[in-house]
């Protein structure tokens, strides 16, 4: 029973949510309408059960004092900050947009430019000519990299300025994008979206249930 | 000594880096632009667009990625408050409402737009194709007030904004997936017409959308931000940043390509 009763739902559903997709009838768009909002009531639990996981999966990892437990703390001490600053404040209370404003924003960024250097760093260590695909990547993503620039142009139109071509660096970076990357992205786009056609009406019609858990 | 290069110590990469990264940023350099045809076109849009039409501004990026889109973000609310078209702000992501709510009063200020009559913002709620398909019934459903807690039916600008029906463009200002969901479910499902800003990473993803005609037009990364600059006439961190992220780029390239000539000249050597 426990099994049955979310299979059927989902059934139901994915069926009338499908009918609806592609009847304008009145009563299919108030069903759809209907459905929308109780999705958008559900929606905001996902968020509590994520906290609820980061909280449980923390507490463990300093109960049982794993590796690095004490960073675990300060997920804990940001938590609690900000709980006990926005919930009573509001999120545009003077406080909680210091805290936002001078901790989680320059710290996120901070992160995410490190990766300037890593990639600069991976790139010189790894973007090597080995094999012919390598070969045409390599050339490939020279050529984006450099037409994404002004300076690829600034380069082209003065220090190749005896080829009957101007601005050859970003129109070579737009043909890549246009033509090649463009095929290959529809390519992609195709494959999962049948993927995810084929996969939907397996959870629909019951096939596929590792969704429920248990490994069935 | 070839391997030793090969093999160099990757802090000295990082010092280059630090250094072509800084000595730009205080010393900006001005570089030619040419404005590529995605960006034209999401300019033109707008910039036909008549006076009180409405659209919506999607700040879906996060205080890590703010570099590329907030410029983008500047420059098409300096173009809509200038063209008198109205804005509504609006974001998927938890942890950027604090982020657009700023901006958005900052531009707003600079360009005397009033609040509740030339813009508004929404703020967030959670999931985002539950939000997007929500919005297209009602927008008051998903967003009951804006992000200051006013009704949206006591804000004077919102008094004739129902759903999709009554809005111009959707420009999704992204640093993920987003554009997908808001094309799939805004654009297929309601024919809205969206626009979108995005970081350097996703350009690529983007050009079916834009070649199918479901983007009418695409601000790609820096570069976006500053051909859309230049159309305004206005430089401002768009041009900064691209012109930083040259010498990135060039040192990149650079590394890679005598990475290459050492790796070339080690294994004719040991053959």
């Amino acid at each position: 029973m426990r099994r049955q009763v979310p299979l059927v739902l989902c059934f139901l559903f994915g069926m009338a949510m499908i009918v609806t997709q592609f009847s304008p009838h009145s009563l299919s768009q108030e069903i759809y309408k209907e459905v929308v909002s109780w999705v958008l009531i559900i929606s905001p639990f996902a968020l509590i059960l994520a906290t609820l996981t980061l909280i449980q999966t923390h507490a463990t990892r300093i109960r049982r004092r794993t590796e690095h437990w004490r960073y675990s703390l300060v997920v804990f001490a940001g938590i609690l900050m900000m709980v006990v600053v926005g919930i009573p404040l509001g999120p545009q209370n003077s406080v909680f947009e210091w805290l936002y404003n001078n901790v989680q924003v320059p710290m996120d960024a901070t992160m995410f430019s490190l990766l300037a250097f890593f990639i600069a760093s991976a790139a010189y260590r790894a973007f090597r000519a080995r094999a012919f695909e390598a070969t045409l990547l390599l050339v490939s993503a020279m050529i984006v990299m450099v037409g994404n620039v002004p300076i690829g142009d600034y380069v082209w139109n003065t220090v190749l300025s005896w080829i009957p071509w101007e601005d050859g660096a970003s129109k070579s970076r737009q043909w890549i994008l246009d033509i090649p990357n463009l095929a290959a992205r529809r390519g992609i786009i195709l494959g999962v979206s049948l993927g995810v056609i084929s996969q939907s009406i397996r959870i629909i019609l019951g096939i596929e249930r590792s969704y429920l858990g248990g490994g069935d | 000594m070839l391997e030793k290069f090969m093999n160099m110590d990757r802090r000295i990469i990082f010092i280059l880096i630090a250094v072509v990264v800084i000595i730009p940023t205080l010393i900006p350099v001005s570089l030619p632009t040419t404005v590529s045809e995605p960006t034209q076109k999401l300019y033109n849009y707008i910039d036909a667009l008549p006076p009180e039409s409405t659209i919506i501004m999607a700040f879906d990026y996060g205080p890590s990625s703010l570099a590329e889109p907030e410029p983008m973000a500047k420059a098409v609310l300096q173009h809509c408050f200038n063209k008198d078209v109205r804005v509504i702000g609006l974001t998927l992501y938890h942890n950027t409402p604090t982020l657009a709510h700023n901006l958005m009063r900052k531009i707003a200020a600079e360009n005397d737009a009033t609040y509740g009559e030339d813009y508004v913002f929404l703020g967030y709620r959670p999931g985002f194709v539950q939000v997007i398909l929500g919005m297209g019934t009602n927008i008051a459903s998903v967003f009951e007030t804006d992000y200051d807690g006013t009704a949206i039916t006591e804000i004077p600008m919102m008094k004739n904004v129902t759903n999709y029906d009554q809005i111009d463009l959707l420009l999704d200002l992204a640093a993920g997936s987003t554009t997908g969901f808001w094309i799939v479910y805004a654009n297929t499902r309601y024919n809205l017409k969206i626009a979108a800003g995005v970081t350097g990473v996703i350009i690529a993803q983007m050009y079916p959308y834009l070649q199918t005609g479901q983007l009418v037009g695409l601000m790609p990364g820096y570069l976006g931000a500053t051909e859309y600059e230049k159309l305004l006439n206005a430089p401002g961190a768009g041009t900064v940043g691209l012109n930083t992220a040259s010498f990135i780029h060039l040192l990149i390239i650079g590394l890679v390509v005598l990475g290459n000539i050492a790796f070339f000249i080690h294994r004719r050597r040991e053959e």
